[in-house]
């Protein structure tokens, strides 16, 4: 469900699952401990994120702060840029283009 | 006009949560509802289905929860039905994701809020037999019809 991509200074996390709910929030949370001084988020293959997956995200988050180390998002479809918005998980999580990962 | 009605039941797992959602996202289609608002609906539906299996039923596998969606010409509701014990309305825990919340490790507790912000009117009655929080949203007339297509 998780493919991780190093290029090099910048670590892709390509989240593989149409879903991240309270079932599948499980796998992302394990990737705690594993992120890189930058690490991004991939959800382009993600059509559904409940607040479950919002927890599961931000034990990531939280676990990567910990180790200070920043996390952004990419390929983030308008529902769930309204969604994060709505919740601010935007201001822990950033999201930015994909043309931006060089100059992050 | 008779409504129609969508009636579901599954048993307390998070697993069947899944089920529910597939459902709504087709309903909400059929209802003539645009992809966001299909988006949208998903979403509570998720949201008070997880809260159904973890709170009311306390993931009790063998307890059913309840799912009734009725449409009607200019609106959906969506009753969520469960057996636990009788209690007050939940209240919104958390309105947003706080550098306070994140200390304390307070990660959950969004569901309810987002719920609210995403239907028009939502109402929680509770009773010996179980509790039933019941969401309602709007259908916005298409293409210059008032509603939405009835079947004969």
């Amino acid at each position: 469900m998780i493919q991780m991509e190093d290029r090099g200074n910048v670590a892709i996390v390509h989240i593989q699952t149409p879903s991240i709910d309270a079932v599948s929030a499980r796998e992302i949370e394990e990737l705690c401990g594993r992120s890189r001084k930058t690490t991004v988020l991939d959800f382009g293959e993600v059509a559904f994120i409940n607040s479950a997956g919002i927890s599961g995200l931000l034990k990531f988050i939280v676990a990567a702060r910990k180790r200070g180390h920043l996390v952004y998002a990419i390929h983030v479809s308008p529902h769930h840029r309204k969604i994060f918005k709505m919740v601010e998980l935007s201001r822990f999580m950033p999201i930015v283009k994909e043309s931006e990962l060089a100059q992050l | 006009m008779a409504k129609n009605k969508v009636e579901m039941r599954i048993p307390s797992d998070l697993v069947f949560e899944r089920v529910v959602r597939a459902a709504a996202e087709e309903i909400g289609k059929q209802s003539g509802l645009s992809e966001e608002k299909v988006s949208d609906l998903t979403l509570v539906v998720s949201e008070a289905v997880t809260n159904a299996i973890e709170h009311g039923n306390r993931l009790q596998r063998e307890i059913n929860v309840g799912v009734v969606f009725s449409m009607e010409n200019d609106r959906l509701e969506i009753s969520v039905i469960d057996q636990g014990e009788k209690s007050q309305p939940p209240e919104i825990r958390r309105c947003a994701i706080s550098e306070e919340a994140i200390e304390e490790g307070e990660l959950r507790g969004l569901g309810l809020y987002l719920i609210h912000q995403l239907v028009d009117q939502v109402e929680f009655t509770s009773n010996e037999e179980g509790n039933t929080f019941t969401m309602w949203l709007h259908i916005p007339p298409q293409n210059g019809q008032a509603t939405r297509r009835q079947d004969p």
